[in-house]
């Protein structure tokens, strides 16, 4: 049976913000629809709204020519409209069966049975008796569809779901999503990359600031297109040239790092080897959750590992803590910008002090020297094009982009030798993430050097010299970014082996 | 003093009605935990039950409903820190510490007029059995009904978490309130529940001090009880039957060494006294050293506000 949905005048409006204003659309079964918008273009409100997480201040949802009242998520359950968010909503402690049967209103048996069906159907390789904990991103994510197919929805609505996978992963989710359009399940898919609304979908809805700005075929569209009305204005292209070149001094050398720990959330490195060239940036590629975290703790300094050798600029530093290895002009930029690089409740100027250096002489006495501070504080502001010129203001204020430029700011701004960053674009929008780029690009080109953890393949290509792959805690050898392809990188990612 | 094999099964008899109060309170705080919520007011709902209890016992002479009372407070005064902490948001510590001490202070004034009243006799089970059985008859037989209800309920509640849909839903809601809501459970709903069932079990564990195992009304007869229970639910990593453990070491060790120091070892009466404390912590710390099953047992939204998108 055919499956109509309409969303008719949609508005939501926050304190301060419009996420949605009078969006109305149309999708209809048997196609791949996506909604592609920058961060905080209302996609997701958008989303929340068709699963009843939030209600609209106005506007009407329509399926089938039903008028929806949708004002909680059982009520999007029971009209059969299936949800998979880009934060998963499972509970990591219970087991992948506990989790689907959560909701379920049949007797445990049956269900396995049909949970069973499916996984046959799709190939779907997962044990159900292991708590969900365990599981690779990917993995949780299918428990998510299964969950939905469990209720046989006539929508299915996929939220930024490749941000956790690797390329295989994302290529299985495709196959999956083209077969249950196939069977009649209107597929709504949300995203910010590009190249995936050209290879996955029929239509695409364009979002920019709360509105529907386009809706357009895929197949008369090109990245450069959508990337324009996504954006309203159009991106400088961004291209890096490679600088490897065998004779440049290592200022950053690796030897014998292992780690080993209790904790089954954390990853064990066993014994990496690397070194990085003045000027270049080193890339390091993988999946989420195979080690990165624990690398770049030890990198700067915040786990301290015994028996390991860490030569930067010919001094032995693997016994410092970061305070120390900051005054010998190295530099971090951790994933998580809010709760590791920056705390959000204190205002951006004081931020910007918790880097002090002896140099800056930011406190004096013991008491804080706060309008030299503010002055730093502002220079960052506006060196790094942060958008706004108000130090007092709380960082949790600053969107995502705005605040990695801060931190990115705070890091550059006493010049250091090697910065070490770890998923500096992870969910900021198109403009932003190129600005981040375009800032390591001109590090380098001032012979500084970078390291870059980071799951984002395509940033990795785009801005490396070298590249290894870290996998289960091991580190592949290390390629000159060149020689690398996505594909290459995804079978490293995933534990393969290309040689 | 003779160590026979009577006496023995004597003792054991009283070890295990000391353990009970720990037991209720511990098996009603462990289930609040689990759904993510952290009440501090153990100690609080345990005193108004206490003198609850003790109250509507001299007032109505009715034990039964003496102890359907006590509970019924527990549930009151548990519904105070439910509607804080759920309804208006407050911080689970801050409202916790605040309903412990409200509940010693209104229990000292209620129970102003009830002090020195004698308390009744509860009525114990099988009571020729514990004098002609030797050995076993003062261990399993002779005992209040609460007792026995005490010794089943962590096995019940373990059941009730593992195997049953409530307790995955309850178990769910300490995970991920946000995750659990967005697949429809109401999360406030199951916390108030969860809340609820933890006072009323509070509140017997202060009606079974208060009437059956020092019968009378003294001011803050709970002496910390609440706070061990509290300690217990946590050094047993929220599971029920390591609760029950950790609750018989902890009577048992008490009983001991006023034994011990009646018979006068030459050990230092203070350590005596900190001996209980310490043997429960030890104990319950290496039998709970398998970091991955205490992640999958911990509640990992414990004490967390929880409020949901409008």
């Amino acid at each position: 049976m055919a499956t109509d949905l309409r969303i008719s005048n949609i508005s939501k409006i926050y304190p301060g913000c419009v996420a949605n204003d009078n969006v109305s659309l149309q999708f209809k079964s048997g196609k791949i629809y996506a909604l592609l918008g920058e961060n905080g273009a209302g996609k997701s409100t958008l989303v929340k709204i068709l699963s009843g997480v939030i209600s609209p201040d106005n506007g009407e949802v329509f399926l089938n020519e039903k008028n929806l009242k949708l004002s909680s998520p059982l009520d999007a359950k029971k009209n059969k409209i299936g949800m998979v968010f880009q934060h998963f909503n499972l509970f990591e402690t219970l087991s992948v069966f506990e989790n689907l049967s959560i909701d379920a209103t049949e007797d445990n048996k049956s269900l396995r049975v049909r949970i069973n069906e499916i996984l046959k159907k799709y190939n779907f390789n997962i044990d159900l008796d292991v708590p969900v904990l365990n599981l690779s991103a990917g993995q949780k994510q299918k428990v998510e569809i299964i969950r939905c197919l469990l209720r046989s929805p006539k929508v299915l609505i996929m939220d930024e779901p490749t941000s956790v996978l690797t390329e295989q992963e994302t290529e299985e989710l495709f196959i999956s999503l083209k077969k249950f359009c196939d069977e009649g399940i209107l597929i709504i898919y949300i995203t910010h990359k590009l190249k995936e609304v050209l290879s996955l979908c029929d239509e695409v809805a364009v979002m920019r600031k709360g509105k529907v700005v386009s809706v357009s075929q895929t197949q008369n569209e090109k990245v450069e297109t959508l990337a324009n009305k996504m954006v309203g204005q159009k991106l400088a292209k961004i291209k890096k040239k490679i600088n490897f070149s065998k004779n440049k001094d290592e200022i950053f050398k690796v030897k014998h790092l292992n780690f080993y720990s209790d904790d089954p959330f954390e990853t064990n490195l066993v014994n990496l080897n690397f070194s990085v060239k003045k000027g270049e940036c080193l890339g390091i590629a993988g999946i989420s959750g195979n080690g990165q975290n624990e690398l770049f703790q030890i990198l700067s300094g915040e786990i301290i590992t015994p028996n390991t050798s860490i030569i930067f600029r010919n001094k032995e530093i693997a016994k410092l803590n970061p305070k120390q290895r900051r005054e010998y002009l190295m530099a971090f930029s951790p994933e998580d910008r809010i709760s590791q690089a920056a705390v959000p409740e204190l205002k951006i100027y004081e931020n910007v002090a918790l880097n002090n250096f002896k140099s800056s002489n930011f406190f004096e006495k013991g008491l804080v020297n706060e309008r030299k501070i503010k002055e730093h504080s502002k220079k960052i502001l506006s060196d790094f094009s942060v958008n706004t010129d108000n130090v007092e203001l709380k960082s949790q204020f600053l969107s995502g982009g705005n605040l990695q430029k801060l931190i990115l700011g705070r890091e550059l701004i006493t010049a250091p030798e090697l910065l070490i960053c770890y998923n500096p674009t992870w969910g900021l929008d198109v403009g932003a993430i190129n600005y981040i780029h375009e800032t390591l690009i001109k590090i380098n080109d001032q012979e500084k050097s970078t390291i870059l953890i980071s799951t984002d393949t395509e940033e990795l290509l785009k801005l490396s010299d070298r590249i290894a792959v870290i996998y289960k805690g091991k580190l592949s050898k290390i390629m000159p970014s060149d020689e690398v392809t996505p594909e290459k990188l995804g079978i490293l990612m995933g534990g393969g082996s290309i040689d | 003093m003779s160590l026979d094999i009577s006496f023995i099964g004597i003792l054991i008899g009283s070890i295990m009605a000391s353990s009970v109060p720990l037991i209720l309170a511990a098996s009603g705080e462990l289930i609040t935990e689990r759904s993510g919520v952290l009440n501090l007011g153990v100690e609080g709902m345990m005193i108004i039950g206490a003198i609850s209890g003790f109250a509507l016992m001299v007032i109505t002479d009715n034990l039964f409903i003496a102890i359907i009372g006590s509970m019924l407070s527990g549930v009151v005064i548990s519904l105070i820190f439910g509607f804080l902490t759920q309804s208006l948001l407050t911080n689970h510590v801050a409202t916790g510490l605040a309903l412990t001490i409200f509940g010693i202070g209104l229990s000292a004034m209620l129970g102003k007029d009830f002090v020195g009243i004698p308390g009744k006799d509860f009525p114990i089970l099988f009571s020729s059995l514990r004098e002609s059985v030797p050995f076993f008859g003062p261990i399993l037989f002779g005992h209040s009904i609460i007792l026995y209800f005490a010794f089943v309920l962590p096995f019940l509640t373990s059941y009730f978490l593992k195997k049953t849909k409530l307790g995955l839903i309850v178990r769910a809601v300490g995970d991920s309130p946000v995750s659990a809501s967005n697949q429809g459970i109401n999360v406030i709903l199951v916390r108030y529940c969860c809340i609820l069932y933890g006072g009323g079990l509070c509140g017997l564990a202060g009606a079974y001090l208060s009437l059956i195992y020092t019968p009378q009304w003294i001011e803050n007869m709970t002496a910390g009880r609440g706070w061990i229970a509290l300690a217990l639910v946590v050094f047993a990593t929220w599971s029920p039957i390591k609760v029950l453990i950790g609750a018989i070491i902890f009577g048992g060790i008490s009983i001991l060494q006023l034994h011990m120091q009646a018979v006068g070892f030459r050990i230092p009466v203070q350590f005596l006294i900190a001996l209980p404390y310490l043997m429960t912590i030890i104990v319950l710390v290496v039998i709970s050293r398998d970091s991955r099953k205490i992640k999958l047992n911990t509640p990992t939204s414990l004490g967390r506000i929880f409020y949901k998108e409008k």
